[in-house]
């Protein structure tokens, strides 16, 4: 009688427990992270055992044996690459689409455009103020457009540092959380609540240090992480409770480069997903539109100023230079020639009438094509946009097949929730029921006269 | 495969989000009436369109070349005429002066009228052009034709005139330099000018006595200076004839070109609004199924 009272008090118990569970479940259903919990409940039975004979004498009821996660470690890694996949596509579209918008926002290609054609119209009339007048204002204008759009890309460059190395710091704060987790999975006893909470935790730090630089990880019994950055051969930085620091450094050549510091060693990292990934693909390809930039504004400086070189101005003086580059590239383009007198009509020996050299500068824009190279470098970062569109696309579908996929286990279904409440709620009801069973035979003995 | 109440609410979002956007993007479409709205939704189209904007830039500038050049033409073309009907006086009054009976008197009223006639052709020689600049002033400009005191007259240098470029790699020159028109004459005596011929006849008729040697040369030089104004005027008049064909071939190329732009950048607004209904409908649908099934729990049925 006695055993189906700690039966009934055990079955108590244990149910308790999973309708606890059960209500946690519930109550963490929206909880970004949270992993579905159950209760593990077994047998408890008294047995004595020889070496050929295993013998159930009694039994003796229910016991929790632990809280357990419902998670599968497979889909939890999949959830991470397909995250820093994603991140890393999201990123470069972000800084491509900076670039784009830098390269085009002043319309460089236009203003070249009027430049050329307002020296026609001066060929025109060559000795009248007004078509001299709109050649010197539009040669005023792709100056400007130069300088314009070198600083566009100049800010780019800026953000991109910025932002940049507010990832790397935002990294390294997950990882130094990371270690605290880490810690305290060593001293909390696993399969308990606490222990889920702290793995939980550990699983969510990991999904947002790849969305910043891709991860290889490792855990060992008790849920500790060690995580390399890349590569399973990557420089580590976290393991146990100590964490390293990620640094960020792009070259004058444009090229990023990261690094770990780890327990006063610094090591090269090789990020190829996350959005740190994606900053060094925009920083390529800025680098890339900085130079060929350059190299136009440099072509444009030089090739006008040759042909004002080789003509006459209105005064009948040699061409001054109109245009004068610094050594900063495009942003530092600027108009020297004084008015649009000094513009250098003439070929030498030609009145004021005379436009010979124009059609020089006409040969030159034909021949040298300076706007052509300016869209083609328009278009080289729109391809490149276009191409990670296309693949952040397939990315995102399948980062959110690879969170379905995981939810599918871990996620919390209110509704299955409200079966395993029931299930539980008469399951405790039953035990009591058990209990007042062992009371009232108790009790029928003591009645008996 | 169970799928997780989170699970639920966060893909309901992203399809509702992604409708909307998908939305969002066609209504910008119809609104601006453009299909691209930046070079990466469309490399190759944005790489033409940018051919095509800089070919209608380049076609203006080109298009105000050419009317400049047409109207310099016309006027070379009047001028030239007045210059033929001139130099035909001159003739006229060669043919008079040619004759054994005429007097001295007359020959008098032939070369006072040969000199007025030389003074408006020195006006012709130096009338200025639309641009404000001697017509046929070459590079120099200035006056290409100077009247001096003894009545003769120099034609200065000034330099070619300047070729106006109306197109990729075309030019033309819009008129003539006074050299042109009015020296270069080849006669049985070398190479003169129109001035020179003119003034040879009045010196003769000035001279008093018969002049039908210096007339009967004077008549053989005038017929070749008119057939060189002639040529001149011929060549002014082929010029704008292919400014003409230039002008209306480059209208047909701006409509081509618009046709081309049209395609490759503007909206299709029938599809772009049956594109929008077909969102709209299934964005609708979308919010009214989720509604429907977020009401739907089992706790509703625990009592």
């Amino acid at each position: 009688m006695s055993d189906i009272l700690n039966i009934g008090a055990s079955g108590i118990r244990a149910y308790q427990n999973a309708i606890g569970t059960v209500s946690e479940n519930i109550a963490n259903a929206g909880v970004e992270g949270y992993s579905k919990r159950t209760t593990v409940i077994n047998e408890v039975s008294a047995s004595t055992s020889t070496i050929t004979r295993r013998e159930v004498t009694a039994a003796s009821g229910v016991t929790t044996s632990g809280i357990l996660r419902l998670v599968d470690p497979f889909k939890e890694a999949a959830v991470r690459a397909a995250g820093a996949d994603l991140a890393a596509s999201d990123s470069a579209i972000q800084w491509l689409n900076q670039i784009q918008a830098a390269l085009t926002g002043n319309r460089l290609a236009d203003q070249l455009t009027s430049f050329f054609n307002a020296a026609n119209s001066v060929a025109a009339d060559p000795s009248a103020a007004a078509p001299r007048t709109t050649m010197f204002d539009a040669a005023e204008g792709a100056a400007g457009a130069f300088r314009a759009t070198g600083n566009a890309l100049d800010q780019v460059a800026a953000n991109l540092d910025a932002s940049a190395q507010d990832s790397a710091t935002t990294f390294n704060g997950l990882a130094a959380a990371l270690a605290k987790v880490n810690d305290g999975l060593s001293r909390n006893v696993p399969n308990t609540n606490g222990s889920a909470q702290l793995l939980d935790q550990r699983d969510q730090l990991l999904e947002q240090m790849s969305a910043i630089a891709n991860v290889s990880v490792t855990t060992d019994e008790v849920g500790r992480a060690t995580v390399r950055i890349g590569s399973s051969s990557g420089p580590v930085i976290v393991q146990g409770n100590s964490a390293g620091a990620l640094s960020y450094d792009r070259g004058n050549d444009g090229a990023v480069a990261y690094a770990v510091h780890f327990g006063g060693n610094i090591t090269t990292a090789q990020i190829s997903g996350g959005a740190l990934a994606g900053i060094a693909d925009g920083a390529l390809r800025l680098a890339e539109a900085q130079n060929q930039l350059g190299a136009v504004a440099g072509a444009f400086v030089d090739g006008v100023n040759g042909v004002q070189a080789t003509g006459i101005d209105l005064d009948g003086n040699p061409g001054a230079a109109m245009f004068a580059i610094g050594g900063d590239g495009a942003a530092d383009v600027e108009m020297v020639l004084a008015s649009p007198r000094g513009i250098a009509a003439a070929a030498p020996g030609g009145g004021p009438l005379d436009n010979g050299n124009l059609a020089n500068l006409a040969a030159l824009r034909t021949s040298a094509g300076y706007e052509g190279e300016v869209t083609q470098l328009v278009t080289d970062s729109a391809a490149a946009l276009a191409a990670k569109q296309t693949i952040a696309d397939a990315q995102a579908t399948i980062h959110d097949n690879a969170i379905a996929d995981r939810d599918s286990v871990s996620g919390v279904s209110l509704d299955s929730e409200a079966v395993d409440l029931l299930r539980f709620q008469q399951a405790y009801s039953a035990s009591s029921r058990v209990i007042q069973t062992a009371r009232d035979i108790f009790q029928s003995i003591l009645d008996i006269r | 495969m169970q799928i997780s109440t989170n699970q639920f609410y966060m893909s309901s979002n992203a399809l509702m989000q992604a409708l909307s956007s998908q939305a969002d993007k066609l209504q910008t479409q119809i609104s601006t009436g453009k299909r691209l709205q930046a070079p990466s939704d469309d490399v190759v189209a944005y790489q033409q369109l940018q051919l095509l904007s800089r070919a209608t830039a380049n076609d203006t500038a080109y298009k105000a070349n050419i009317d400049m050049a047409q109207s310099l033409l016309d006027q070379s073309d009047s001028t030239l005429s007045s210059i033929v009907t001139q130099i035909q006086r001159v003739q006229e009054l060669t043919v008079e002066a040619n004759s054994d009976t005429l007097s001295d008197s007359g020959r008098q009223a032939i070369s006072t009228e040969l000199k007025a006639i030389v003074q408006t052709l020195t006006q012709l020689a130096n009338s200025q052009d639309q641009r404000g600049n001697a017509l046929f002033g070459g590079s120099q400009g200035g006056t290409p034709v100077t009247l001096n005191p003894d009545g003769s007259v120099t034609i200065n240098d000034t330099g070619q005139a300047a070729a106006i470029p109306i197109g990729e790699a075309q030019t033309v020159v819009p008129t003539e330099t006074a050299q042109d028109v009015f020296g270069g004459i080849q006669t049985g005596s070398g190479t003169t000018d129109l001035f020179s011929i003119i003034s040879g006849l009045t010196q003769a008729l000035d001279a008093g006595g018969s002049v039908t040697a210096a007339a009967s040369a004077a008549g053989d030089a005038l017929k070749t200076a008119l057939d060189h104004v002639s040529d001149a005027q011929a060549s002014i008049g082929a010029r704008g004839a292919r400014l003409t064909l230039l002008s209306s071939a480059m209208t047909d190329i701006a409509a081509t070109r618009e046709t081309q732009r049209s395609s490759l950048e503007d909206t299709n607004v029938t599809q772009a609004i049956t594109d929008l209904q077909k969102t709209m409908t299934i964005l609708q649908a979308t919010q009214a199924s989720f509604t429907k099934l977020t009401s739907m729990s089992l706790f509703d049925y625990l009592r």
